[in-house]
């Protein structure tokens, strides 16, 4: 059979790590191939040797045709227009013009053919992360690849949306496109490929028919082991903690109106919804990082939501928002607290008890370092969320804003995330959940609000909750 | 070749690169460079009289780049030290001309007041980036000019000397004269312009290590300046911060421009600066606006400053040579990043 992608002996070193070592790959046209694997396990720095971004320092790389790759994280221009990023460098010109009608022409047939809306005089920048996604996916296709590698695709993705992809994805091997797709979730895997590859410590140490494997046999395989258990849940009282009254407020170009809620002490409540339905206005909001209207209270009290003994948050986005790249893990350990009493003593900060304070976020929650002295930006995008997820929880705080705790991190770092979590709401915490993963959401919260354009549209609760009323729901159906 | 791209990624490196770069010039210039170089470092470190003369340089430039430093690590682009410097030295010079108690207390108040007055032009520009959201850069560099056509106009009129032809002050009181430096062993500095201001200055870069590295606040000032929104979200008052980190930047600088009026001129005029506020933005980037750092570099500055002239004097090197050195200096520093990811690249 002729082979689409053959990768042979391909080995990268960076320094103080082999990345990738002594892999062999084929991509058969036509077949959908998961590269699955932990944080670290090189699949990402796998993927890019085959499209050729990073050179390998050893091994062969053979494609036929042109390979194209989705990246995890896009490397789209935000301040142009969807058909100018998908046709950027290959404009159609008329002259030295270029032809934008055309160009838009072939945005819009390119789309349609490949079951993708997509508005081609949109901004990009004000697309949600999903659509923005299908951009960078057209982009790719309007190359016309032979192999097309998909890097970490439904990592920032609603479950419609991941459908929507994966139907576009079958349809693209069905006529003989060869595609490669890196992730960590595992029942994609299950449900939408037909080989696996499993990676760890840069080595392919698993290879299987999907229809001849499990969603068990393939995490065992990539964590070496048996999986680490999700903590159970306690009974827990229930005094009401946060109590959100007809809250109204906008971030760029997304609005939560009249929303009103409450989180119990001992309680997790997740928000389920699409990307872009208002989670992010709702978060700035009881972070006090927008104005609204209405009242958010703790406890009966506006103004203890601003002290941050009693309020901790884990940001959407850790580099921007949650950690400081170019510290240590000290300095970023303190970020946010270095007000309590504990970490400060009169004007100077005590970093005696930082250190101690670092050292049982890095122990609890398993952050993997050389040292406490070594800047965040060296840490794997997993150690750095539990980093980030750490400081959240260490202090034992009443009220938890928990965004995406686990976007991006491989199974075992997102089973001990959950684990915490849990343990905090078992310690009484009130845990305010927001995730775009339904899977998440069904795993860990005690009530389920389900969020659509700006609005609570449904709230289950215990018993009650149901993952097709939920699933509907999320995409506007009732 | 990874040996020679990592020698260059230091310091060190990048100054021996200036300086073939700057003999070449000089060659070019038809000059021999060790002419040029004897003399620029006869000039500036080959005796008592002109080491006095570097540290004086050396102080004038380190208060404006201390300054400076502060308020690049909050982030924020304070390109006004000389006008902050103007503004301190014009307050204390118009004070000290009529105000006098006991040495040490007149001098001191002296200092505060050039900090209030460098504190407030800083503070200008920090109320209008809070406040209105307008660029540091701009209003910074604006206000340059205005502190410079205030202090002239008013040394020419209100504040003028009846005594004086020029435009300037009346002289300040002897007791408001920083004292000279002390003698060391039989070294004495007493016939040159060297006084106790290059230990205030020292002393003014350690207070700040120390505000950095082991107070809330500086923690909270480097926040806010390596990533303003994690700063903003982890509940530091942004606008609080910015106007606080630009009035204390304006008062270090302002204090360099008192420390010039009480210690060297004893009289405020406009020709007080021949530019240190814009130099020491570049002495704060040499010395990667690490305090102790920059009083290194500002040590380096202050002998191409001394040194200069003395080059010009015998080795026919113009002075404005020396300011070719300190250009390239700062562009080699400038590319030192690049030989430093050069030599270690590792695209992760």
């Amino acid at each position: 059979m002729n082979i689409a992608l053959r990768l042979r002996g391909i080995r990268k070193v960076y320094p103080g790590v082999v990345a990738v070592d002594g892999v062999d790959l084929d991509l058969l046209p036509g077949e959908i191939h998961a590269l699955v694997g932990e944080n670290g396990a090189g699949k990402s720095t796998l993927a890019n040797i085959a499209f050729g971004a990073v050179k390998a320092d050893a091994g062969s790389i053979e494609a036929v045709g042109t390979v194209g790759l989705v990246h995890q994280h896009f490397e789209l221009v935000g301040r142009l227009r969807v058909w100018h990023n998908i046709m950027l460098g290959r404009e159609p010109r008329k002259g030295a013009i270029v032809d934008v009608d055309r160009a838009r022409s072939r945005v819009a047939e390119l789309a349609e053919r490949n079951g993708l809306a997509i508005d081609p005089d949109a901004m990009v920048e004000e697309l949600p992360i999903g659509v923005q996604q299908r951009v960078e996916l057209l982009r790719e296709l309007e190359r016309e690849p032979s192999v097309l590698l998909l890097d970490e695709p439904t990592a920032a993705l609603a479950p419609a949306e991941i459908a929507t992809l994966f139907s576009t994805v079958v349809q693209l091997a069905n006529r003989g496109t060869a595609i490669l797709v890196v992730t960590h979730k595992l029942q994609e895997v299950i449900d939408y490929t037909t080989r696996v590859s499993v990676m760890r410590h840069g080595k392919i140490v698993a290879r299987y028919e999907t229809a001849q494997t499990s969603v068990d046999a393939i995490a065992r395989a990539m964590v070496g082991g048996e999986l680490p258990q999700v903590a159970q849940r306690e009974k827990t009282g229930v005094k009401p903690c946060l109590a959100v009254r007809d809250v109204s407020a906008g971030v760029d170009t997304t609005t939560i109106s009249g929303l009103s809620f409450d989180v119990h002490a001992g309680e997790i409540v997740g928000i389920a919804g699409v990307e872009g339905n208002g989670q992010t206005a709702l978060a700035d909001a009881i972070a006090g990082m927008v104005p609204f209207t209405g009242s958010i209270e703790l406890d009966g009290n506006a103004g203890a939501l601003r002290h941050r003994e009693n309020i901790a948050i884990v940001p959407q986005d850790r580099h921007h928002e949650g950690l400081v790249v170019n510290w240590t893990i000290i300095e970023n350990a303190i970020l946010g607290r270095q007000n309590l009493p504990g970490l400060r003593k009169g004007a100077l900060t005590d970093w005696r008890a930082a250190r101690t304070d670092a050292a049982a976020i890095v122990e609890r929650f398993d952050v993997r370092a050389a040292s406490l002295d070594v800047t965040v930006k060296t840490l794997s995008g997993g150690n750095q969320q539990k980093l980030l997820v750490g400081r959240a929880l260490i202090g034992d705080p009443r009220f938890v804003l928990a965004y995406q705790p686990t976007r991006g991190i491989d199974v075992g770092a997102a089973a001990l995330v959950q684990s915490r979590l849990i343990e905090a709401r078992n310690r009484g915490s009130a845990i305010l959940l927001i995730s775009f993963e339904l899977d998440e959401i069904l795993a860990l919260a005690d009530r389920v609000l389900v969020m659509f354009r700006g609005k609570i549209t449904g709230s289950f609760t215990g018993a009650e909750i149901d993952r097709g009323k939920i699933g509907r729901l999320m995409a506007g159906l009732t | 070749m990874k040996v020679v791209l990592r020698l260059l990624a230091g310091p060190a490196g990048a100054i021996l690169l200036a300086f073939v770069l700057a003999a070449i010039a000089m060659l070019i210039a038809g000059v021999n460079p060790a002419d040029g170089f004897y003399w620029l470092f006869r000039g500036s470190l080959g005796g008592r009289r002109p080491i006095a003369e570097t540290l004086v340089q050396t102080t004038a430039l380190l208060f404006p780049a201390l300054g400076v430093s502060l308020a690049f690590r909050a982030g924020l682009f304070n390109i006004g030290a000389e006008g902050q410097l103007l503004m301190g030295g014009l307050l204390a010079g118009a004070v000290g001309a009529h105000f006098a108690g006991p040495q040490w207390l007149t001098v001191f108040v002296l200092l505060l007041i050039g900090m209030v007055g460098g504190g407030i032009w800083g503070g200008i520009a920090g109320w209008l980036r809070a406040r209105f959201n307008a660029s540091e850069i701009i209003s910074t560099l604006m206000l340059n000019f205005v502190a410079l056509s205030l202090a002239g106009y008013l040394v020419a009129g209100p504040l003028k000397s009846p005594l004086a032809s020029g435009a300037e002050t009346a002289p300040l009181l002897p007791n408001g004269w920083l004292p000279a430096f002390p003698s060391i062993g039989s070294i004495s500095f007493g016939d040159t312009r060297l006084t106790i201001s290059i230990l205030i200055a020292i002393a003014t870069a350690i207070v700040l290590r120390f505000v950095f590295t082991r107070t809330v606040f500086g923690y909270e000032l480097r926040a806010a300046g390596e990533a303003p929104e994690a700063a903003r979200r982890s509940g530091i008052n942004m606008p609080r911060m910015t106007l606080l980190a630009l009035t204390l930047s304006g008062a270090v600088a302002g204090l360099g421009g008192a420390a010039i009026v009480t210690g060297v001129l004893h009289r405020f005029n406009t020709s007080l600066s021949p530019g240190y506020g814009y130099t020491a933005i570049a002495v704060a980037l040499v010395g990667d606006l690490n305090p102790l750092w920059v009083c290194v570099a500002a040590f380096g500055f202050g002998i191409l400053e001394a040194g200069g002239l003395m080059m010009q004097a015998n080795a026919g090197v113009p002075k404005d040579a020396i300011r070719v050195i300190e250009g390239l200096i700062i562009l080699v520093l400038a590319a030192r990043r690049y030989f430093a990811t050069r030599a270690t690249a590792a695209p992760i």
